[in-house]
């Protein structure tokens, strides 16, 4: 059974996040959409995030550059260059912030039919992210008590991936 | 240790470990000793150990000092950068993947009707 709900969970086995999506639309549809600066422009990051530039060198090595521009105008700047570009089906790319530009991961996302749209599961693999940057971000101010709420969650999501795996 | 020094990818890496999850698990009701925290796992002192200082040099675990035990608790560092980091994932992904539906409801609607 499908549905449109995100999941995101931090799989056994690796320094990695994924998310796991269906969207209403075939894989042919959902690739281009995903990777031509025309359709990403209607979709990629949240609404009031304006994406001000926007190029792909669609290929295998090619490189590509956003940058984001949230309403208090400090915009973001991401790039990097496609491993694999795959039709309509993958995409391996190194994703790297421009605020930190020593942490690279590496994105993968597939795109399988799955009945009437698409599955997609996006892997982020980051051998060398740095947390500072996320802590200057973020704050040292939220306590343990916060940290252990969010402790709970973590885990309550971690563990059930893995009675999934097991059963 | 300074946690603010951690790299964020050794948390993820620690939380890999389905046992090191579990010691997590563990620690969420109170601090414990290396043997508590072996009595579950059927692992050697020398295991637990082991996992324990993976957790630690994530900023995941602090042990104490003083007590001949060394009693090891939950500590807030790499949990912070790491569900920090996550949160903020999740929520770009919520909401681009939201802009995405109505976007292709928009295109295959256009394409329906030309």
């Amino acid at each position: 059974m499908t549905n449109n709900r995100l999941e995101i969970e931090v799989p056994p086995g690796e320094p990695a996040v994924v998310f796991r999506r269906f969207v209403d639309a075939p894989p042919e549809l959902v690739f281009a959409v995903w990777t031509e600066p025309d359709h990403l422009r209607h979709w990629w990051g949240p609404r009031q995030f304006e994406l001000v530039v926007c190029e792909i060198d669609p290929r295998a090595g090619g490189q590509y550059r956003f940058v984001q521009r949230p309403p208090d105008g400090q915009e973001h700047a991401f790039h990097g260059v496609y491993r694999e570009f795959d039709r309509p089906q993958r995409l391996v790319r190194t994703f790297v912030y421009a605020g930190a530009p020593d942490d690279e991961s590496v994105e993968t996302v597939t795109f399988q039919c799955d009945g009437r749209g698409t599955l997609i599961t996006g892997a982020s693999v980051f051998p060398s992210f740095s947390a500072s940057e996320y802590y200057a971000q973020g704050g040292m101010e939220v306590g343990l008590r916060e940290s252990n709420q969010r402790l709970d969650e973590w885990l309550g999501a971690i563990t059930h991936e893995t009675n999934r795996r097991q059963s | 240790m300074n946690p603010a020094t951690d790299e964020l990818s050794s948390v993820f890496a620690a939380l890999a470990d389905p046992t090191r999850r579990a010691m997590l698990d563990r620690l969420r009701s109170g601090e414990a000793t290396l043997n508590e925290l072996a009595l579950p796992f059927e692992m050697s002192v020398q295991g637990v150990s082991q996992h324990l200082k993976v957790l630690e040099r994530a900023g995941l675990v602090t042990r104490g000092r003083l007590a001949q035990t060394r009693p090891a608790r939950l500590s807030s560092g790499g949990l912070q950068a790491a569900s920090g980091w996550l949160e903020r994932y999740r929520e770009f992904w919520y909401a681009s993947f939201e802009r995405l539906d109505e976007y292709l409801e928009d295109l295959q609607a256009r394409e329906d009707g030309s």
